[in-house]
Formats: C-alpha cells, structure tokens, sequence
C-alpha cells in the first residue's frame, strides 16, 4: 500500500545535529560549480574536440611547412586560433546555461548573495581552460614530434621564445574561457554569446588585418584579437608592427588587452548579477 | 475515437507501454489515470504521431493519424504547455498554427474567447504564467473544431475557476459527441467528469471500466491506489522512516 | 457528475470546412512557417542588422578609398559582405533549432505529421524572408557609396561590366547563407552546437587557413616566383568551403592556385553545401521519432 501513513502518535526523536558549519562558503560554491561543469557530457565531448583540434591544425602545418633548422614551437601553438573557439563555448556556456534553462532560480535560491556564484564559474572555467589547454598543447607537442625531427625543427624550451610561444599558448586559450564566461554572464543567452565572441576574437580582427589603415590597426590593438599577439614568433610580432600604422604592442601588451577584455566583461557581469532579477 | 491495440513502446531496453489494448469511444470522457512513468504521455504521443510504436497499432477514426488528412480538425491535442516558442505572442501562434490548415482568424479569436485569454493574446508566450500557458494549450487544441480530444493533465496549474471551466468544457464536448480522451492526478475532479477510466501501471493496462463501477465501494481514489500498488515506480518515504538521513541543520 | 443521456446529447455544431478536406497541404504549411518566422523580433534584429552592416562597412571603406588617385567606387561594393553574412547564417540557425529547442516540435509536427512538408516550408519561408533583407542589405551598400562617390564626382555606373553580376552574386550568397544555417540546425537541432558548428564552417575555418599559409611562409624571405604548394592547397580547400564558394559569386577573380570554378562553380558549391544537411535532417525527421 503506497499510500501517506497515519500521522504518529508517538513523538520521534529528531536526528542529531550535525557540528560542522551549515553556510555558503566561497569554497562550497567553488565546489557547487565544478560539480555543475564535470556532470555534463557535453563539457568531455567539448574539451575532447578542442585537443584534436589544437593538434590535428599543428599537425597539418608540419607538412606545410618548408623550411628546416627553426624553431617548431609557432607551429605547436598554431591551433590556438581553431581550438579558442571550443574554450570559447566553454565558458559562454558556463555562464549562460544557468538562465537558458532556468537553473539560475536553483542556484540563487541557495546563494542569495550572487557574486560569488560568479566568482566560482570563473575560478572553475580557468582551472577546466587550463587543464584542457596543457593537453591541447601536450597533444600538439607530441602530434609533430616526428614530423618534426624529420624537418629538422627544434622544440627548445629554454629559449626564451619557446618558452613564451608555449606559455602563452595556455594563458591565452585560459583568456578566451573567461572572455566567453563574461560574455556568457552578461547577456545570458549561449548564442548570442558565441556569435559576439567569434566576431570580437577571429572575425573582426582577420577583416581589420586585411583592410588596413591607422583606425583599422589602432581597432586591432584594442580589440581582444590582441591577445593573439602572445602566440605570435618574433619574427611575425615584428613584421606586424612595421606593417601598422597604429599603436603596436609586444607580446605581453597585446595579452593584457584581453585579459582587461575579459575583466571588464566578468565586472559587468557582475554588476548586472548584483544589481538585477535573475530570472 | 481512439483506437489502442496491443500498443508496446520500447527505447532500448525499456518498455514503456507493454500491450496496451483500449478504446476511447466518442460522446464520452475518458479518463487516463496511472502513477507517473506510468507511460500514458508515452501512449498520447504515439497515438499523435510523434512517436512509432514498436508494434501494436494506435488509430484515430480507424486510422493512423499520420494518414489523417486533416489531422487538427480530427483530433485536437494538448501535450506539454511548453510547446510553445517563448519569443511568440499567444495570438501568433495560434495564427501560425492555424494556418496550417487554412483555418481562418475568425476561429482563432473564437478559441481565444473561449479559453479566457483575450487580455494576454497579444504578450509573448514566454511571459506567461503556468495557467494561461495551459489554457494557450487548451485553445490550440480546440482550434480545429476536432472531433477527437487528447489532453495531458490539463487543469495542471489552473485555479479553481479553471478547473471548474475545464470540467464543463469537456462534458460539453463529449455531450456534443465528441471522444475525449483526458490524463490526470487529481482524482476527485476526474470523477466528476470522466465516463469511464483506463487505469495503466507499468505500461499495462490494470483496469478499464465505468466510473461508477470502479467506485462501487469506496472513492476512485481507493480503486485506484488499489489497482496500482505494485505498479507505482517513484515512491517517496515519510521522514523519519528507516533509510532517511539527516542533514546538517536540523533546528 | 455524468450525464451523457441520450436525451441530453447534442448536435456538434457544423463548423464551415473548406472544399478539401481542409488538412496541412504544402502552400498552407509554407504560410503558417512564414507567419511564424515574421512573429519573432530575432528575425527582424537579424534583417536590420544585415541591412545596417552592410551599409556602414561598405561606407566606412568607400570613404577611407576615396582618397586615392585612381579611386572607384564600385570596388567598395562587396567590403561589408564577409559580416552582413554574419545575421543571416544566425536567422537561419536559429529558424532550423527553434521548434526543437523550445519545445514547439510537439506543436508543429502533430499539426503536420507527414513531417517533411515543414522542412520544405522552412526553407521556403527562409528563402524569402533571407531574400529580402539581402536585396535590402544590397542596396544599402550601394547607396552608401554614393557620398564618396559624389565627394570625388564620380559617377555610379552600375551596368557597367561584371556589377550586375556581383549585385546578384551578392543578393544570392546572403540568401544561400541562411539557408546554410537553417540546413545546420535542422539537421543538429541544438542551438549552440549548431551555431558552433555553423560559425567554425563559415567564419572560422577560413580564417584559420587563411593563417596556416601566413604561417607556412616566412614573412621576412624574398618573395619567390609561381604559387607556393602550400598555398595552392590553402586555397583550392577554402574554394571548396561555404566561404570561398560564395566569394566566387561575388566577385569574378581567379585565386592562385585554386581550381578555377567561376561563379556557377561556386553557386553549385554553396549549393551542395545547403542540400546535405538539409537532406540528412529530412532523413532523420522521416526515420526517427520527433522527440
């Protein structure tokens, strides 16, 4: 018989209580979240597409590329331009699946102060965007290292621009998550998210290089498309700015443009999440 | 009339209607009754077309209804209230829909009247609470002046008002000789406007026959908490039963 | 309480039907999709959008062309095409994903259960709606050449040779665009796969190649004679995407190395590329439950 039981006469004792602190903390949240982000399917599948990515792009270059005796690490990093766009989805998603599907009356019902949800999604998102960006690298790595024996391209870590190929490789991918995740935050619909941050990335910045002029490379600068300058050899970096009749920053500038890209949309994300519904 | 013949629905390795045999005759309501994952959406939307049995037929006026040839003016449908797109206006949709048979504005501000949704038509259907989402569900399934009705739970979220409207509306169709075929939980209001019920568990049928014969000796609810007690899939526990944990926090 | 007596039975009201039997046939389906795509305001976001991109790029690089000596017009006219194809290829995402992503499936395939009559009609109700706004976006962009036009005195002579064919080319690409979307999230049914996957196809990847050749060649070398191999394989591959296929009806230019389709090549391409996924969505429609 499935039906209610008959209210009890007998009083029962209610359960011990528990000792351990009973609030929202930032670590719960941050632990809320990364649960939220590994039980989805689909976060595998994504983070699985953006390694052969990264490395299938470096292992086509390989053949393409003609000469011998330098450096194999521009070729590694290639794939940086195809595999941001899964890092991208990553953190548009993160930041927009909570109101897509209307999870976000959930989550804030349990964290009424809001922002460190955010807090959270961006802690998580770096962490997931870096752990998936050392594979894509490693797979790049080893996807060429017999090709690139073969054609005589060295991978030599301590030189210093190897070294910054390869590093910034990961903190840009990691940059990209985020810039997606503010996106994401801030206008709360996955597609719109993508579409803005396709555009603002590759789009706007391959049309700006292929139309030149002083507004044209002073957009370029400033755009987050910047930040692709960190993967860029010393050779091309210098090309570029002998070709730009704007401001032309190094390596690490260009970085930081989109790092504050990336802060300002997370601020303004923020700022929305404090200050409006969300529902 | 709905036809449901040795009907068996099966995703991979579960069955979720298993030889399911009944018949929803015209100028009566028929009630739909089971515990949940009972398979009776599963049962609608095959009768429907959306989903292929396995094997068994399930037939509209003697046909499938894939072969109907003018299938919202046979049978009208309400499944899920979220089949709506949350960008459209009510009226739109209704229009859209409409259209699709050639059924003029006219009717559309007929079911429009007769659902009560006059003041909302014009505001998008995302907006919408989840009673006037019913009632938008309920006014497109009327839209074809159908001779079949299949509704899923459709005083879900209705106030009392609505529940009263929904009572009558279906009486009034099936008066009219109109088959209704209609799910529900709410056991008393089924009572009071089903002709007969078909009872399901587990994907089988476990009973068919008039109201007033399953609630010969007691309430329909005790026929049916009787007829389902080994077929009910989610069963809660009351607190403090053996097997519930606490959480940190009890006061 | 029951009271279905006969006594109390009463006649069904006869409604007026129709001389047929009143059911889903193709014209009605086609305008209940078009009544269905006009009613959402991301349709008329993405149609204006088109117009207005297309406009001020194509202004923005007649003015900054208008300064130098041998200064026409005319060959500002495709500069805003790359991104006023950017809307479109969303409107059409969004029209393939939006029954199944919302939930509305169960509405409208239960009103047409033969299933396939949809699919044509959101590709026809597509079609239109996309060939308006490209004829629209097109004569924005011709008309914001007119101020530098005039600045320099030059005249617009649009029958001149080969403008006629790039208005058209132009017209059709943003057309063909859309329905490329629609076939994609038919066929995916999600929105943000589909909209990765249609992005990654018609933005990305060409850019991406685009930049595998720039890598391939050192930028500081002299430049060498004759096509790098390279380079020829770069280029005969995006020929053959979405995006080199339609920059051949736009324009009638030969790219090294690639093979030499011309612009009914490239429409046949562009094509192909609509009638796949379009084709597998119809299967998948006729053979699997709608779900």
């Amino acid at each position: 018989m499935g039906g209610v039981p008959a209210t009890a006469t007998a009083r029962r004792a209610r359960p011990a209580r528990d000792p351990r602190p009973r609030g929202v903390t930032l670590g719960r949240v941050v632990a809320s979240e990364a649960d939220k982000l590994t039980s989805l399917r689909s976060t595998g599948w994504l983070a699985l597409a953006t390694v052969a990515a990264a490395a299938a792009t470096a292992w086509g270059l390989v053949f393409a590329r003609p000469e011998p005796g330098a450096s194999g690490a521009p070729i590694a990093v290639a794939g940086a331009v195809l595999s941001q766009l899964g890092f991208l989805v990553l953190g548009a998603r993160t930041g927009a699946d909570e109101y897509r599907s209307g999870t976000a009356r959930s989550t804030f019902a349990a964290v009424p102060r809001r922002l460190p949800v955010l807090a959270g999604q961006a802690l998580v998102t770096a962490a997931a965007a870096l752990v998936v960006a050392v594979t894509a690298l490693g797979a790049a790595v080893a996807a060429t290292a017999g090709l690139r024996a073969a054609a005589g391209l060295a991978l030599d870590v301590t030189d210093p621009e190897t070294a910054r190929l390869l590093a910034g490789f990961v903190l840009h991918q990691t940059g990209v998550a985020l810039v997606g995740l503010g996106l994401g935050a801030l206008v709360r619909r996955p597609d719109a998210a993508l579409v803005a941050g396709v555009l603002a990335l590759v789009v706007l910045d391959h049309l700006l290089a292929t139309n030149p002029g002083r507004v044209a490379d002073t957009a370029r600068a400033l755009l987050p498309g910047a930040g692709a300058r960190v993967l860029l050899d010393d050779g091309r970096l210098d090309a570029l700015a002998a070709g730009s009749l704007g401001p032309h920053p190094g390596p690490w500038s260009g970085y930081l443009v989109l790092a504050a890209w990336a802060a300002a949309l997370l601020a303004a994300a923020a700022y929305r999440l404090r200050r409006g519904d969300v529902t | 009339m709905i036809e449901v013949a040795a009907l068996t629905k099966r995703y991979g390795p579960t069955t979720a209607v298993d030889g399911l045999t009944f018949t929803a005759r015209a100028g009566a309501v028929t009630g739909f009754l089971g515990p949940n994952g009972a398979g009776k959406s599963t049962t609608m939307r095959v009768v429907v077309g959306l989903e292929r049995p396995t094997s068994g037929t399930a037939t509209v006026d003697g046909r499938r209804y894939a072969d109907l040839p003018a299938p919202l003016r046979t049978v009208g449908v309400m499944l899920d209230a979220r089949s709506v797109h949350p960008g459209r206006t009510a009226f739109r949709h209704l229009t859209a829909l409409a259209r699709t048979h050639g059924i003029g504005r006219a009717r559309v501000d007929e079911v429009i009247g007769m659902t009560g949704l006059e003041s909302v038509a014009g505001r998008r259907a995302g907006t919408f609470s989840l009673g006037m989402g019913q009632r938008l569900g309920i006014a497109a399934a009327l839209l074809g002046d159908p001779g079949t009705l299949v509704l899923d739970e459709p005083v879900n979220g209705l106030d009392p008002d609505g529940v009263l409207w929904v009572r009558r509306l279906v009486r009034d169709l099936a008066a009219e000789g109109r088959a209704v075929l209609l799910s529900s939980h709410l056991m008393h209001e089924l009572a009071l406007c089903a002709d007969r019920v078909v009872v399901i568990g587990r994907g089988r049928l476990l009973a068919d026959a008039p109201v007033a014969e399953l609630a010969a000796d007691g309430s329909l609810e005790d026929a049916y908490l009787r007829l389902t007690a080994g077929a009910v899939e989610y069963q809660g526990r009351a607190v403090g039963e053996a097997g519930t944990t606490a959480v940190g926090g009890a006061r | 309480m029951t009271a279905t007596t006969a006594a109390s039975r009463r006649a069904r009201p006869t409604a007026h039907r129709p001389a047929d039997a009143g059911g889903p046939t193709l014209p009605r389906v086609v305008a209940a999709q078009w009544t269905a795509l006009t009613s959402l305001r991301s349709s008329w976001w993405a149609a204006a959008l088109t117009v207005v991109v297309s406009g001020v790029l194509t202004h923005l690089s007649a003015q900054a062309s208008s300064v130098d000596p041998g200064f026409d017009p005319l060959g500002s006219l495709t500069s805003g095409v790359v991104l006023s194809q950017v809307p479109p290829l969303v409107l059409g995402v969004l029209v393939g994903t939006g029954d199944f992503s919302t939930g509305a499936f169960r509405t409208t395939y239960v009103a047409v259960p033969r299933r396939w009559p949809v699919l044509v009609a959101q590709t026809v109700a597509t079609a239109a709606f996309a060939l308006l706004t490209a004829v629209a976006a097109v004569a924005a962009a011709v008309l914001a050449l007119l101020p530098s036009a005039r600045s320099r005195d030059i005249a617009l002579d649009l029958g001149r040779d080969g403008t006629p064919q790039t208005l058209v080319g132009m017209t059709l690409l943003l057309t063909a665009i859309a329905l490329l979307g629609l076939a994609i999230g038919a066929l995916v049914r999600r929105s943000v796969p589909a909209l990765t996957a249609a992005v990654l196809l018609v933005l990305v990847l060409p850019v991406v190649l685009l930049l595998a050749t720039d890598l391939s060649t050192d930028p500081l070398a002299p430049a060498t004679g004759g096509v790098p191999p390279a380079v020829a394989v770069v280029n005969t591959v995006v020929a053959f995407l979405p995006s080199g296929a339609g920059a051949l009806l736009t324009a009638d230019v030969v790219v090294e190395g690639a093979p030499d389709l011309g612009p009914w090549g490239g429409g046949l391409v562009l094509a192909a590329w609509i009638a796949l996924p379009l084709a597998a969505a119809a299967l998948r429609l006729r053979t699997r439950d709608v779900v």
